[in-house]
């Protein structure tokens, strides 16, 4: 099994102080916790999630194999495609908000006096301590179109806030916004750090050469960045969809007439509240083929001009 | 983060990044004052829509322990915490050194696995891990929100990272000196990467306390159920109706998270950004 799998240029790698042989049995003792746990919660359960996609579960009865069943109801339901087109705009609509949008603020925050650039750095920083229950919590009562703080604001100017959360047509986008509000700040500190790591004599050389600060941000910082933005950009892709899931279940429970479920909410409350294992395991399986396909796309696009320091 | 010569803005775009700058953090901080200011008004202050209380109350922060049982969410919440963090410590800690200093075959593919683990969502495995947990009666016990999450692949990572950049003169000299290899673990290594594991403990400590998913699906009742749930449960049962204490109780949940932050501020914001972990 290691000699198929092992990753190349490893395996023949050698430590100079290797330990004594009558200690060989330690590594393993050592590791034994985690390898016995990582089984039994994260690799079995995803060999199980596979199973438990082509079976029927019946209660008091042994297991009966449908074939491709699950997925083929799944394909025929409704709720099934707009958990589909939903999960595709969350994904698409957070990569301008939460990837590109956060780079100029780095940008500024590294050009900002070292006092206003540590302020930001912890305001910044604010939203990712927040639980995504409080963050939901705060965001229903400043949208609320009755007695929110929003509206509040707005009343004095004769204006009326819109149900943002209750309209079918908005619900999905403000949940987009509110996740990006959580995740921008710490993003941007990502792309600071990367932005840190850039050698100074770079820019100073490029001045003395007479390049202009847009000139230098295009041809020396956006290349340097670039394996920082595509670190960013392929856990977004991964990542949001579950990251929505508590705003999902809080504020909208997947509707209105689920206009803001995705996948992952689906097949929770295909387990949690229809019980339908085999379609909710199915469900999960083509999420996540779904998005390492999305993930393998995006690695091979932005691979072609990520250019490492 | 270590200074560096940053661009010379010209004037217009100076001006740009700081109204960038200004509002941005104004987003983030506008809002949590407001929460703050709500849950010191009276009921009668709530409704006239004033962002300030006239005389500010610390009512709503007694009424919300009358209105739940926020005092047992937070012993859930704390205790799973504290221990589900240290259980995840001590793995890491094994597995990292096993990694980073011992040569055994299949050690590449291991820790290919263990980094792979870091990538499978939750989405794949809720469900078997959930009928696991059920099977082992864990079901709405702290067993059930503690066991299922001990392996923590991040820690094991950046573990590793600062045990490899560790200098081999000081454990060739433990070892002349007759020291094992848990000595060197215990009295060697240990001491001097204790700032690196401190600021591990305090990202899984923020990850946990935040954790909304798993104790949703594994918890149903005072015995287990976090803070987390259980503030969730009250903007169900009062929609709204009571926002005082609703937003006291915000605010009391979101407070341990932040007092460890401005506790070691820097070194966390470092070591969240090395680990690129999302909240």
């Amino acid at each position: 099994m290691s000699v198929a799998l092992a990753l190349p240029g490893n395996a023949a790698q050698v430590r100079p102080h290797s330990v004594r042989r009558a200690r060989h049995l330690l590594p393993w003792l050592l590791l034994s916790p985690l390898l016995l746990l990582l089984a039994a919660f994260t690799y079995w359960p995803l060999l199980h999630t596979i199973y438990l996609s082509v079976v029927d579960v019946r209660l008091f009865q042994p297991d009966r194999f449908v074939g491709l069943a699950n997925y083929v109801g799944l394909f025929r339901s409704p709720s099934f495609a707009a958990a589909s087109w939903n999960t595709l705009i969350y994904i698409a609509l957070s990569l301008p908000l939460k990837v590109l949008l956060p780079i100029p603020i780095a940008v500024f925050v590294w050009c900002a006096g070292a006092r206003m650039a540590a302020l930001h750095r912890s305001i910044l920083f604010v939203p990712t301590l927040l639980s995504f229950v409080v963050v939901s919590i705060l965001w229903i009562w400043m949208l609320n179109p009755v007695m929110g703080m929003v509206q509040s604001g707005l009343r004095p100017l004769g204006l009326q806030m819109p149900a943002l959360l209750s309209d079918a047509a908005t619900a999905i986008y403000a949940i987009i916004g509110i996740s990006a509000w959580k995740v921008i700040g710490f993003n941007a500190l990502l792309y600071l750090a990367g932005l840190a790591s850039i050698p100074r004599e770079l820019i100073e050389s490029m001045r003395l050469d007479g390049a202009t600060d847009w000139r230098i941000t295009r041809s020396l910082l956006l290349p340097l960045l670039s394996p920082t933005i595509y670190f960013v950009a392929i856990t977004s892709v991964l990542f949001t969809v579950q990251q929505v899931f508590t705003p999902i279940n809080i504020m909208t429970g997947g509707g209105p007439s689920n206009a803001t479920t995705n996948l992952f909410y689906l097949a929770y409350e295909m387990a949690f509240e229809s019980f339908n294992i085999g379609f909710a395991s199915a469900t999960a399986l083509l999420l996540f083929v779904g998005l390492g396909a999305l993930a393998a796309l995006k690695a091979w696009l932005l691979g072609r001009r990520v250019h490492y320091a | 983060m270590r200074e560096t010569t940053a661009l010379t803005l010209t004037p217009p775009w100076r001006a740009v990044g700081t109204i960038v700058l200004f509002l941005s953090s104004l987003s983030i901080l506008v809002p949590l004052l407001l929460v703050i200011a709500t849950s010191l008004k009276t009921p009668i202050e709530i409704h006239d829509g004033l962002p300030w209380p006239q005389s500010p109350t610390g009512d709503n922060y007694l009424a919300v322990f009358d209105k739940i049982p926020l005092g047992l969410y937070f012993w859930n919440s704390t205790a799973t915490t504290l221990l589900r963090v240290g259980g995840q410590l001590v793995v890491a800690l094994l597995a990292a050194y096993a990694f980073a200093r011992f040569e055994f075959r299949g050690r590449d593919l291991l820790f290919a696995l263990t980094l792979g683990a870091m990538m499978l969502p939750h989405s794949l495995t809720f469900l078997p891990t959930y009928l696991m947990i059920s099977w082992l009666g864990w079901f709405d016990t702290w067993w059930g929100l503690i066991v299922p999450n001990l392996a923590a692949p991040v820690g094991v990572f950046l573990l590793r990272q600062h045990m490899l950049a560790f200098p081999r003169d000081l454990l060739d000299a433990a070892s002349i000196d007759g020291a094992g290899p848990w000595r060197a673990l215990w009295l060697v290594i240990l001491p001097n990467i204790q700032p690196a594991l401190a600021a591990i403990a305090i990202l899984l400590f923020i990850d946990c306390w935040n954790e909304y998913f798993w104790p949703l699906v594994i918890t149903e009742s005072e015995d287990a159920m976090t803070v987390q749930i259980g503030i969730r449960r009250f903007l169900d049962a009062e929609r709204g109706d009571d926002l005082g204490p609703l937003m006291a109780g915000v605010v009391l949940v979101s407070l341990p998270a932040m007092a460890v932050f401005l506790w070691f501020q820097r070194r966390i914001l470092e070591t969240f950004v090395s680990a690129g972990l999302k909240g």
